[in-house]
């Protein structure tokens, strides 16, 4: 039989396009899809703070606020509600000069005051949510007039991280921010129209947008649907124009139809956890052969259609902490693997102590794992895998109640301290490895890359590196897009965000 | 099970192909570790290949032998079926039993105790019985068997109320039989015939819970074949490959309607042997 003989019958797909039709019934009026964008979803939004950067989140920040400053795709620092920034010649302060001519979606115009009032909440840690992080560098901040304030670091700060931090603040009207969590209060160039929970949130233009000329579709719709399938096979049906987040398999598949695959510049790295102060992961050799015992290559074909990058290292290619040389160095090589076993002086018996925790609702991850599971035995080490689901599997990786798990990492193509922003990068405060944190040459190394100016940058890099590889606490596997855009031919317009949001303004349908 | 109630059961033409089919499927199942095959073997280069000499049912996503993995499941799956029913007929026939045959209040309060459970939909009541054990074969095992304990109970029941008024078995407690000997000598031997279907009933229920709990991501975890798991990853694969669950659905399904004609069968023969012994009674054929 050759291969795709098979295909769904006729029956099989009519009935498909019945039920997406009536899903996506709102917005199936051909007649009033003029001006109007329709996307799938697959998971519905959590809420509307910007600062909590959840990936469900991630089809309506950048559609419903504004950032102080913009990265383009890749990685230079545009004007976005900052008119203009000028970081300090020692590196201690960054100077912003704000637009004068933008509005709050409640009509109250945008300001220093209301920069004043996002930046409180981003450093409160209980309001801060994910921005409080990132803020740790800020000292304090102050206004200057209507339009300008200044924010001071604790110490010298790079320039990268500082336009990091901008990049990260979008600005939340002061008359909203106690209930941001439950109504939108931004800039953005859409308004919050309808939200029918688990079904469909529709987004209506800002009449008041600053942008010129955008946004250039009236209406957003974006439609949840509860699998890959069922949205892939509205887009094939004409029920939506664009599936956001979907699997890479149908967005290669899709891609082959002739439909549009997009692909953002700031995609997730897969990391092969490990709890380092439980079992033999104790023991440096016995991690360290985790370098060798990944197949990333095929790890990346087979679980995300290759549809990314292998890499050895947490970091995007557009990270500037990014080394190729590192894949050449840290290949799939079971010898190696071998050795560094054998060097690790532990018993098959201990080396087999030990459970792989498993997101069974993460069908990668489910691969990845199996994959893994088989390389182990190869070498000699029989494992189980300990499936979890929802909750459970997040109170497990959270609590760090695991001995290893894959987990996807963010922040990885921005300013390379960012990385410690994931939980098994932390610091301090880590939920796997605890308080002090036991790899001290990985903290020493954090805190070079943020201290580092000049000549002493690269070396910075290069030392965090090597630690990174030398501790093996997170063993990177591959880079992946978690919000793949694939689309229908004729919808045009794509703006890429660093982090991979959906940016809505610019899209429209051709004629 | 007598001779001739093979020999009624096998007459029918259903009865007989899902006789021949499932016994193939139970030897291909006990003897798979002599056959040429290895579910769990991965080759990634061969990632989701089509059916071919090589693999007659073509490759999973992990390059593995899809045959290999149905074969592997169908040990799986009739495990899982003979450990339920062995715990719910454990558990559900002695239930049935003393309720039926005693009555009064250990009727209603045993009876009670087997309504809360089929109040209970039986997936739900595995999931959450997953939930508390976590995920393993084993736990899959009860969750599944727990489920048909109220089948076994009520079936046995009420063969039992029917049979304690009979008069062989007030005759035997006349010649001084106590309440045990009765029901395990006198009344138990008489009521098989209606557990017996339960049984095949059961089988095929248990099969397809443990499927539909894989299929859920409750189930038998990987890399353990299961159809439901085959189904379940397959179905992402749908697209693609679809031999991948196309394949074990088959199967899964043959075997559900062997199942199934098999227990018609087997109960229509019951059901023609209890007409022909009523028939005999009331023509006079006892003394």
């Amino acid at each position: 039989m050759k291969r795709g003989d098979f295909r769904p019958s006729g029956l099989f797909k009519a009935l498909a396009i019945a039920a997406i039709a009536f899903v996506a019934a709102p917005a199936a009026d051909a007649q009033e899809s003029k001006g109007r964008v329709r996307v799938a979803i697959l998971a519905d939004i959590n809420n509307y703070d910007p600062q909590q950067f959840l990936t469900v989140n991630f089809p309506i920040i950048k559609n419903l606020y504004d950032s102080l400053i913009e990265y383009t795709p890749d990685g230079k620092a545009v004007p976005s509600l900052a008119s203009a920034w000028t970081i300090a010649p020692d590196n201690k302060s960054v100077a912003l000069t704000l637009r004068k001519d933008v509005k709050f979606q409640s009509g109250a115009p945008f300001n220093a005051a209301a920069v004043d009032a996002t930046l409180k909440k981003a450093a409160d840690p209980q309001r801060g949510k994910n921005v409080y992080a990132t803020m740790s560098i800020v000292k304090d901040w102050k206004v200057a007039d209507d339009y300008a304030i200044t924010v001071n670091f604790k110490a010298p700060a790079p320039d990268k991280q500082i336009t990091d931090l901008l990049q990260f603040i979008s600005i939340i009207d002061p008359a909203g921010i106690d209930t941001v969590e439950t109504k939108p209060a931004g800039t953005g160039a859409y308004m919050l129209g309808e939200r029918v929970t688990g079904q469909r949130i529709r987004l209506v233009a800002n009449p008041h947008y600053w942008r010129e000329k955008e946004p250039v579709s009236g209406e957003v719709v974006l439609t949840i649907f509860s699998d890959d399938a069922a949205a892939t096979a509205a887009l094939e049906s004409g029920a939506v124009d664009m599936v956001y987040g979907g699997s890479a398999r149908s967005a290669v598949r899709l891609r082959g139809a002739g439909y549009q695959l997009v692909q953002g510049p700031g995609p997730l790295v897969q990391v092969f956890r490990i709890n380092s102060t439980r079992g033999p992961f104790r023991n440096e050799k016995f991690r360290q052969a985790f370098n060798h015992l990944m197949d990333r290559a095929n790890m990346l074909r087979v679980g995300y259609a290759g549809l990314g990058e292998a890499v050895a290292l947490p970091w995007a290619p557009a990270s500037p902490a990014f080394d190729k040389s590192y894949n050449e160095k840290y290949p799939f090589d079971l010898d190696k693997a071998k050795a560094l076993l054998s060097a690790s002086g532990l018993s098959a018996a201990e080396m087999s102590n030990w459970k792989l925790l498993v997101n069974g609702g993460d069908e990668p991850s489910v691969v990845l794992s199996q994959i893994v599971q088989n390389t182990l035995g190869r070498v000699g080490i029989k494992i189980d895998l300990d499936m979890k689901q929802g909750s459970e599997f997040v109170d497990s990786m959270l609590g760090g109640k695991f001995d290893a798990m894959f987990g996807a990492i963010g922040n990885i193509q921005k300013f390379p301290s960012r990385l410690a922003t994931n939980s098994i990068y932390r610091t301090s405060g880590n939920p796997v490895l605890g308080d002090p944190n036991p790899h001290k040459d990985y903290v020493a190394a954090i805190e070079r890359v943020n201290a580092a100016f000049g000549a002493d940058v690269k070396a910075s890099y290069d030392n965090l590196n090597q630690v990174l590889v030398k501790d093996a606490f997170g063993v990177p596997t591959n880079t992946y897009d978690s919000a793949l855009m694939v689309a229908a031919k004729n919808l045009s317009g794509f703006t890429l965000d660093i982090d991979n949001m959906l940016v809505a303004r610019t899209l429209g349908m051709k004629p | 099970m007598s001779a001739a109630l093979i020999r009624h059961v096998l007459r029918r033409p259903g009865a007989l192909a899902g006789s021949l089919f499932l016994l193939v499927l139970i030897l291909v199942a006990v003897f798979a570790d002599a056959l040429p095959i290895d579910p769990l073997g991965q080759d990634l280069i061969a990632s989701l290949e089509p059916p071919s000499a090589a693999h007659w049912f073509g490759v999973d996503e992990l390059g593995r032998d899809i045959m290999a993995r149905v074969v592997y499941g169908a040990r799986t799956s009739l495990f899982t079926a003979a450990g339920a029913v062995l715990i719910a007929g454990a558990v559900g026939v002695p239930i049935g039993l003393v309720a039926g045959f005693f009555g009064g209040w250990r009727d209603a309060l045993l009876m009670r105790f087997v309504d809360v459970l089929l109040a209970l939909p039986g997936i739900l009541f595995a999931m959450a019985m997953i939930a508390v054990l976590g995920r393993s074969q084993a736990a899959a095992l009860v969750a599944v068997g727990v489920t048909g304990i109220p089948s076994f109970a009520r079936v046995t029941r009420a063969q039992v109320l029917s049979l304690r008024k009979r008069d062989f078995v007030a005759a035997v407690e006349a010649f001084g039989g106590t309440a045990t000997y009765s029901m395990f000598r006198t009344v138990l031997p008489n009521a098989w015939s209606p557990i017996l279907v339960q049984v095949v009933v059961l089988s095929s229920v248990a099969i397809l819970l443990e499927a539909a709990l894989s299929f859920l991501g409750v189930g038998i975890p990987p890399p353990t074949p299961s159809w439901g798991e085959m189904l379940r990853t397959g179905k992402a694969y749908l697209h693609d490959a679809p031999h991948y669950a196309v394949l074990p659905g088959l199967v899964l399904t043959l075997t559900i309607l062997s199942l199934d004609a098999i227990g018609r069968a087997l109960a229509g023969a019951l059901e023609q042997r209890q007409d022909v012994s009523v028939g005999l009674g009331a023509s006079g054929g006892r003394p």
